[in-house]
């Protein structure tokens, strides 16, 4: 457990002490920012016609800018989170830090564990720092926070994802570039393969698809749900990412 | 825990190959506890790649190593616990300071918590890198990287040294320091260091390990590889009037295998080692009348040692050097 620990602890001293994240984290708010203004526009017009049609109903601050706000950070995350994974194995392969790693008393899995935590608080803080935006707006509107909460927990479990793919993808190569290509590729991928089940014609593998299906496990939650069939989803793609992780750092050594 | 006799580090048949291409041929040996043995060999002989073996980050083709006791494949923990290495290039991070990366390589080697900051003091101050320790380490020098490669594996307090190559990159001085301070550690901990630079293992080793091509050409005291080579005496005579009189002369002397003329003179083989052929040679130089200029005796020195042992070994495999002395 210690060596997991120290691991992600290096690491993630190194990434707050770094300028990187500080760059991507700001880069990531002009756009969050923009979408969320816009958002907030429409809210206001939605709701303004909805009063002068006599009330009732209104438009739901929750799906009008929410749910568009957590849209977006979704997508800024696939580039962002595949970024910040060169550092995990990509950057200690290319400075030849990983045979300092492999000579030292702790095992692959636990170098994998702690590369995988410190992926993980790095990735989050960036979901931490998207989520100042509906805070922000309980200083001026009251709202539930219910479905807030559940959509932010789909996004921590997503973006979880994103980071044990980015892991997997920079445990791979030494070249900075390929790294981050092979993540954004396998991250897109992730998205698509549910897609699949409109292109097959067996009722059974359609519904394993259905199944694989990223888009519709996340939108349970920015509705507000919290299925067990979708917890289990996403921790799945991060343990299986985390396994042939662990396999290619352990064959270092027989190669 | 062994005893201080016992072999520290045991290693038997290894053999590696990358593809094709065959790395180490079964190569044995063995170091004592409290041991400094060098590894000498051209770029390429394998000696990186048995580091490797021995420090669990590399699995052979076929053989095995035993450190302290603990198989390298059966127990890479307890081995590697046990271990400090450095690489060929110091595995440092270039956006830390000195200070806090050798404190995660001492949490990172397990080393007890309530010891983690006299264990970093102790190794700042050992490669005297007090100056500099809040720099950034990729503002440093190669030299102080090489440094920080140093006491990044002393920083565990390991009972093994493994170091590729310790003064690669250094200034002469720094040489002499490092030399100093691998002559410190002597004793304390057992210590096996690769190099192709000779005055190095010279300077440092009680044993040499010279290996070629993956496989173990001599293992041998400095002493005992010197006296190997012992048997043939080789004479620089300068003289004011060379020609055919002298060259006659220094042949007709007995135990002169072969007389060479040089630039400067002539350079003469002769079988035996004692003052007594030197003396003959000169005598007759002498009295061949042509002027004895400079008799100087060169010393087989280790460079000649290696030369012969890494370059000729194909033409004249049962040489006066075997792969003898393997325990």
């Amino acid at each position: 457990m210690r060596g997991i620990l120290v691991i992600a602890g290096k690491d993630l001293r190194n990434l707050f002490l770094s300028p990187l994240f500080y760059g991507i984290a700001g880069l990531c708010s002009i756009a969050w920012t923009l979408v969320y203004f816009l958002g907030l526009e429409d809210f206001a017009q939605a709701s303004m016609m909805n009063s002068m049609q006599g009330g009732g109903e209104g438009a739901s601050l929750h799906f009008v800018v929410f749910a568009r706000h957590i849209s977006l950070v979704n997508l800024v995350m696939i580039f962002a989170v595949s970024a910040m994974s060169i550092r995990l194995f990509t950057e200690e392969r290319r400075s030849q830090t990983m045979a300092l790693l492999l000579t030292s008393p702790v095992t692959a899995t636990q170098i994998t564990l702690g590369k995988f935590l410190a992926g993980l608080a790095g990735a989050w803080a960036l979901v931490g720092v998207s989520f100042l935006y509906p805070l922000s707006l309980r200083l001026f509107a009251e709202f539930d926070w219910g479905p807030l909460i559940a959509s932010y927990i789909g996004l921590m479990l997503i973006t979880g994802c994103y980071v044990a793919v980015g892991m997997f993808a920079s445990c791979l190569t030494e070249n900075a570039v390929m790294s981050v290509v092979m993540s954004l590729i396998f991250n897109v991928m992730l998205w698509f393969i549910g897609a699949l089940s409109d292109a097959s014609q067996e009722p059974a593998l359609t519904k394993l698809f259905e199944h694989l299906n990223v888009g519709a496990h996340f939108i349970g939650f920015i509705k507000g749900g919290i299925s067990l069939a979708s917890v289990t989803f996403f921790v799945s793609v991060i343990v299986l990412m985390a396994f042939l992780t662990q396999r290619v750092v352990e064959s270092n050594r027989w190669r | 825990m062994s005893t201080p006799n016992t072999n520290m580090i045991e290693v038997s048949g290894l053999s590696k190959s990358y593809g094709p291409i065959h790395a180490l041929h079964g190569i044995s040996f063995s170091v004592k506890k409290g041991e400094v043995v060098g590894f000498l060999g051209p770029n390429g002989a394998g000696k990186s790649t048995t580091m490797k073996i021995i420090t669990g980050s590399m699995a052979p083709s076929s053989g095995s190593a035993k450190v302290a006791g603990f198989d390298v494949f059966e127990d890479p923990i307890e081995v590697k616990k046990r271990i400090g290495y450095l690489p060929e290039n110091p595995p440092v991070y270039g956006d830390m300071n000195i200070e806090s990366y050798l404190t995660f390589v001492a949490r990172l080697k397990g080393v007890e918590k309530s010891k983690v900051k006299s264990q970093v003091e102790k190794a700042i101050e050992k490669t005297d890198l007090g100056s500099v320790r809040r720099r950034l380490i990729q503002n440093l020098s190669k030299g102080y990287r090489q440094r920080v490669g140093i006491a990044q594996a002393l920083v565990s307090d390991p009972e093994i040294l493994i170091l590729d190559e310790p003064t690669s990159g250094l200034d002469p001085r720094q040489v002499a320091e490092v030399r100093s301070l691998i002559q410190e550690l002597k004793g304390e901990h057992t210590i096996i260091l690769s190099t192709h630079i000779l005055p190095e293992v010279q300077a440092m080793c009680e044993r040499i390990i010279i290996i070629n091509r993956g496989r173990i050409v001599a293992e041998d005291s400095l002493e005992g590889l010197a006296s190997r080579m012992a048997g043939t005496l080789e004479l620089k005579v300068r003289v004011a009037r060379p020609g055919a009189d002298v060259e006659s002369a220094l042949r007709s002397v007995v135990g002169v295998s072969a007389v060479l003329k040089t630039e400067s003179g002539y350079t003469v083989n002769v079988m035996g080692t004692g003052d007594l052929a030197i003396e003959k040679v000169a005598e007759a130089a002498v009295m061949s009348k042509s002027g004895l200029l400079e008799l100087r005796k060169e010393s087989a020195d280790l460079e000649d040692i290696f030369l012969k042992l890494t370059t000729s070994e194909e033409n004249q495999k049962s040489g006066n050097v075997s792969a003898g002395g393997v325990a």
